[in-house]
């Protein structure tokens, strides 16, 4: 009996703390990482285009070891170019809310380099 | 002969690193070890974006200083993990910040350095150097290092040059 009454306490203090993360999740910003642990050519572009939205952050992370141009952006449905960044290494940029867009990032040096996240908040 | 070969070689050694970039100074940052003052401290909404926990060495963004201020704009450097540095931008008039962590090594041959474009199309630079820089220059137009940063407002190029009294060091910006 005592260990019955136990497991449930148990499962309802798991459903309550699921409940207080998905509570806090719609509080606070949404988040998405859209390039994730892979190698970036030049060439490449990360991009968060699923849906446009209405950013306030965007994020490129080569890692500890960074040291290369990197860039970050974003653009409208309508082809507009906002919030454009160039860094030396890792880059963020935040902002307030003003277009509907689309997120990018991109390595910007001559040569292949690992890329362990973009992340795009709104 | 031999000891003007020599000589030569440490001259190269000297002034290209043996890596065919120009150095200038060690990558030590002196503004980073000047006394702590109010003011030096991160705003908190730059210490809660994904960013921070990322790149700075301490949450609490411990160990920044406030490098310069112009207008709105603010510049900070910070103490990045595993030998890496921060620039972080911060304008409280347009609500926008940035940053830039890279190891320290860059800052013997560059800069930590963002570019912002704008809507006209020209650039917002600000950069971290190392000591031993003293200006920043684009366009044709020379600005003055302080506390190991600088900024470089109204760039129509794509390229800056960072230097001190005995050498330059030319970056391109890209975009």
């Amino acid at each position: 009996m005592r260990l019955r009454f136990r497991r449930r306490w148990v499962v309802a203090a798991a459903a309550i703390a699921a409940l207080s993360l998905t509570l806090a999740s719609a509080a606070g910003a949404e988040s998405y990482i859209y390039w994730w642990q892979r190698n970036m050519t030049p060439s490449d572009r990360g991009t968060d285009s699923l849906t446009a939205r209405n950013h306030t952050y965007n994020e490129l992370y080569f890692g500890a070891n960074a040291g290369w141009k990197s860039e970050v952006w974003e653009v409208t449905p309508a082809g507009y170019r906002h919030f454009d960044k160039w860094c030396a290494g890792n880059c963020f940029n935040a902002h307030p809310g003003y277009y509907y867009t689309y997120a990018y990032c991109a390595n910007r040096d001559g040569s292949t380099h690992f890329v362990y996240e973009c992340k795009d908040q709104w | 002969m031999l000891a003007a070969a020599a000589t030569a070689g440490l001259i190269t050694q000297l002034g290209l690193g043996g890596s065919g970039k120009v150095q200038i100074g060690n990558g030590s940052v002196s503004a980073l070890a000047q006394a702590a003052r109010a003011a030096d401290s991160l705003p908190r909404s730059v210490l809660e974006y994904p960013f921070a926990e990322r790149n700075f060495s301490s949450p609490n963004g411990g160990g920044s200083r406030l490098l310069q201020t112009q207008g709105s704009l603010r510049l900070y450097g910070v103490p990045g993990k595993e030998g890496m540095l921060c620039l972080v931008e911060v304008d409280t008039a347009a609500e926008t910040a940035g940053g830039a962590c890279a190891d320290r090594s860059v800052l013997r041959t560059g800069s930590i350095y963002m570019a912002d474009i704008r809507e006209d199309g020209s650039r917002l630079v600000v950069g971290l150097v190392g000591d031993g820089h003293t200006y920043a220059e684009a366009d044709g137009r020379r600005t003055p290092v302080e506390n190991n940063a600088f900024v470089l407002d109204g760039v129509e190029g794509r390229d800056f040059t960072v230097g001190s009294a005995a050498a330059s060091q030319h970056i391109d910006i890209g975009g």
